[in-house]
C-alpha cells in the first residue's frame, strides 16, 4: 500500500502483541468462534475462559496459524497470521492441549528437535536449553523419556520446549488440566513466574487457575466474547455483590427495616438501582441488601441510630465461578439474580472464594 | 529450511531406532540374499540374469515394493495427526509441504538402505572373482530406489486420509497394487471410464517405464522425470490432504 504524502511510521509499529478483529470460525454448520474482537498488549497476562467447547482451542490455534479463520484478521507481534505464517510462529510459544510431544524421544532430544526446527545457533540453543530446564526445574530429568515422566512433569516439558527460542508471545492451552492439585500449584507458579517476561495467554476452564495468574480475563461462550476486564471490572459489570444485615426481631419490625434501609441506599452512591429483600430467620430478621458497592457503614450507623440489635452485618460478592456458572447457563449479562447466587456465596468454593467481611 | 531438515533428521533417527524397521530390513535382507544364492544355483551361474531377478524381474521384488513402503509410511502422518504432533510441528516455522517431504525421503533412505543389500552381494562375488554387471547393477538399484519412493509418496498419501497406522498401510498397499495393475486392467473396460483409465494408464506405467531404462541398463532422463515427476505429484497430493485435515481439526 503507497503511504500518503507526508506519512511517517509512528515509533512504536505494533502497539499490541496480539490484534484479533473480528475473527469467525465455522465447521460446516456449527460456529466453533463468533465475531470475536480483543487486544493483548505487550506483558499482558489474559486468561481465556469457557466451558468444554466454548471456542477457547479453535481460538488459540487460530492465533498460532494452525487453524485458519473463516473470516476476521489477526495479527501477532506485528505480523498477519496468513501472510506471514512463518514469522509469526517464531513469534510465538505454543503449548497444545494434551501437550503433544514425541514421547519416544528424551527430553533432552525434544528441546534438540525444538532447537533445529526453530533453527537456532548451537549456542544459542546450548544457553536456552539449560535456561528452560532450569526454568521448568527439570535440570536433572534432561535424560529421561518424555513418555515415562509424569503428567506434570511432561506439562512441564511443553513449557520448555515452547519457551526454548525465547517467543514474545506464549500461548498455553488448558497447561493445568488432569493434573494434580501439587502440580497444578507448581504450574500455576510457573506460569505466574513466565508472566513477568512474556505476553501470555492461557486458556482454562477452570476458574481459580486463571484467576491465580491472569490479571484480565476474557470469558467466551457459545463462541462468542460474553466479558472482558479485570477480576473486579467483571464482578462490577456482571453485578451479584449484596449486603447481608441480620437484625434481633425484637429491636425493628421488618417493614420498618425494609424502609429504612432503602431510604439509606437511596443517598448513597450506587451505580445500580439498589434493592432489599426482607426475610424472617427464627428470632432474627434478614436483609439482603442488593448493590453495587458496599454500603456496610452507613447501615452501620443507622443501625445505631434506630437501636437495632445488630446481629450479622456482611458484604458478600460472587466469585468468578458463580458468575459464570450463571453466565454459561444463560443468564444476561446485565444483571445477575442475586437471591439465587447469595446461598452459594455463603458456602464459598474452594480456591475461588471471593468474600469481603465487613465490619459484623 | 531449517525444520525440513529437522523433520528429515529425526524421522531417519526414529526408524532405525523402531523395532518394526529392523524387522523389516532383516527379513528383507534375508529374503533377498535366498534369492540371490537360489537364482544363482538355478540358472548355473547366471549373475546378471540372477541380479536382474532380484532388481525387477522377480516376484519377490514387488512383493517388497508393494508392502514395505506403506508399513514404513503408515504411522508418519496418521498418528501424529491424532496424537497432536503434529499440530506441535505445524506452529514452528514449518510449511506443510517440508513436514510431508522430510518424513517422506526418511522412508526412501531407509529403503536405499534397504536394496543398497543387493549390491552387497554383488561385491562380494565380485571379490571371489565373477565380475557383476555393475553398470546394469547400479541402474537396477536407482530404479529399485526410485519405485520405492513413488510407493512411498503413494503412502504418505494414504497415512494422510487414516485415522489409523492400520488403515494407512492397508490402504497403502491397495494403492501400491491399483498402480501396477492398472495398465493390464484398464483396457478391459469400456466406455468414458475405460478410456480415461487407459490415458491414465499410459501416463502412469511403473513397469514399463522401469523395464525400457532401468532394468536394460540404459538410462533414459526420461524415465528418471517420469518417476520422480509422479512421486512430486502424489506429496503433493499428500500435503494438500494434511492441509485440508487440519482446516477441520
Amino acid at each position: 500500500m503507497q503511504a500518503p504524502l507526508g506519512y511517517r511510521p509512528s515509533p512504536i509499529p505494533q502497539p499490541f502483541m496480539i490484534d484479533v478483529k473480528n475473527i469467525t470460525r465455522r465447521f460446516g454448520a456449527l460456529t466453533a468462534v463468533n465475531d470475536l474482537t480483543f487486544q493483548v498488549g505487550r506483558g499482558e497476562v489474559v486468561g481465556f475462559l469457557g466451558l468444554n467447547g466454548a471456542g477457547k482451542s479453535t481460538t488459540m490455534r487460530m492465533l498460532t496459524g494452525y487453524l485458519p479463520a473463516t473470516s476476521g484478521s489477526i495479527q501477532i507481534a506485528g505480523h498477519d497470521v496468513l501472510t506471514e505464517s512463518l514469522q509469526v510462529r517464531r513469534s510465538i510459544g505454543y503449548l497444545a492441549e494434551g501437550v503433544p510431544l514425541y514421547r519416544e524421544h528424551r527430553v533432552s532430544e525434544m528441546l534438540a528437535f525444538q532447537g533445529r526446527l526453530f533453527g537456532m545457533k548451537r549456542a544459542d540453543f546450548r544457553r536456552r536449553s539449560a535456561e528452560v530446564l532450569d526454568r521448568v526445574g527439570l535440570s536433572d530429568r534432561s535424560r529421561s523419556l518424555v513418555g515415562k515422566l509424569s503428567k506434570g512433569m511432561r506439562q512441564r516439558v511443553g513449557i520448555a520446549v515452547a519457551l526454548l527460542h525465547e517467543p514474545d508471545v506464549l500461548i498455553l492451552d488448558e497447561p493445568t488440566s488432569g493434573l494434580d492439585p501439587l502440580q497444578r500449584v507448581g504450574v500455576r507458579k510457573l506460569i505466574s513466574e513466565l508472566a513477568e517476561e512474556h505476553t501470555v495467554m492461557i486458556s482454562s476452564h477452570i476458574l481459580p487457575e486463571i484467576e491465580a495468574v491472569a490479571g484480565r480475563l476474557i470469558l467466551l461462550h457459545q463462541g462468542a466474547k460474553v466479558a472482558d476486564g479485570t477480576k473486579s471490572e467483571l464482578l462490577a459489570k456482571l453485578g451479584g455483590s449484596h449486603l447481608k444485615v441480620l437484625v434481633a426481631a425484637s429491636s425493628v419490625h421488618p417493614r420498618q427495616l425494609k424502609e429504612a434501609l432503602k431510604r439509606a441506599l437511596s443517598s448513597s452512591d450506587q451505580k445500580r438501582e439498589g434493592a432489599v429483600f426482607v426475610r424472617e430467620a427464627g428470632d432474627s430478621i434478614e436483609a439482603t441488601v442488593r448493590v453495587d458497592k458496599n454500603p456496610a457503614a452507613a447501615v452501620g450507623l443507622l443501625a445505631s441510630a434506630h437501636d437495632w440489635i445488630l446481629r450479622e452485618l456482611s458484604w458478600h460478592e460472587p466469585n468468578l465461578e458463580q458468575l459464570f456458572g450463571r453466565l454459561a447457563t444463560g443468564v444476561a449479562e446485565n444483571g445477575l439474580d442475586v437471591a439465587s447466587i447469595a446461598p452459594a456465596s455463603e458456602v464459598g468454593t474452594m480456591g475461588g472464594m471471593e468474600e469481603t467481611e465487613a465490619g459484623a | 529450511m531449517s525444520g525440513f531438515w529437522a523433520i528429515l533428521r529425526r524421522e531417519v533417527i526414529g526408524l532405525f531406532l523402531t523395532p518394526l524397521a529392523w524387522v523389516l530390513l532383516v527379513a528383507a535382507v534375508s529374503l533377498n540374499g535366498f534369492l540371490c544364492v537360489a537364482a544363482l544355483m538355478q540358472s548355473g551361474g547366471d549373475v546378471d540374469g540372477a541380479f536382474n531377478f532380484l532388481l525387477g524381474t522377480g516376484g519377490a521384488y514387488w512383493m517388497l515394493m508393494i508392502t514395505l513402503p506403506p508399513l514404513l509410511t503408515m504411522r508418519s502422518i496418521s498418528e501424529e495427526l491424532k496424537g497432536g504432533q503434529l499440530e506441535f510441528l505445524l506452529t514452528a516455522p514449518v510449511t506443510d509441504g517440508a513436514v510431508v517431504l522430510g518424513k517422506h525421503l526418511a522412508v526412501v533412505l531407509f529403503l536405499a538402505v534397504l536394496w543398497a543389500a543387493i549390491p552387497m552381494y554383488g561385491l562380494i562375488l565380485e571379490l571371489q572373482g565373477v565380475s557383476p554387471d555393475w553398470g546394469q547393477m547400479g541402474l537396477g538399484y536407482l530404479g529399485a530406489v526410485l519405485v520405492s519412493a513413488l510407493f512411498a509418496a503413494l503412502g504418505m498419501v494414504a497415512s494422510a486420509l487414516s485415522s489409523t497406522p492400520l488403515l494407512a498401510a492397508f490402504l497403502g498397499f491397495i494403492f501400491n497394487i491399483a498402480i501396477l495393475i492398472l495398465p493390464m486392467g484398464a483396457g478391459a473396460l469400456g466406455g468414458t471410464i475405460g478410456g480415461l483409465l487407459k490415458a491414465l494408464a499410459d501416463k502412469l506405467n511403473v513397469l514399463l517405464h522401469l523395464q525400457t531404462s532401468f532394468m536394460r541398463g540404459a538410462l533414459d532422463s526420461a524415465d528418471i522425470i517420469f518417476f520422480v515427476a509422479w512421486t512430486g505429484l502424489f506429496l503433493f497430493a499428500a500435503t494438500r490432504i494434511v492441509e485440508g485435515r487440519r482446516m477441520w481439526s
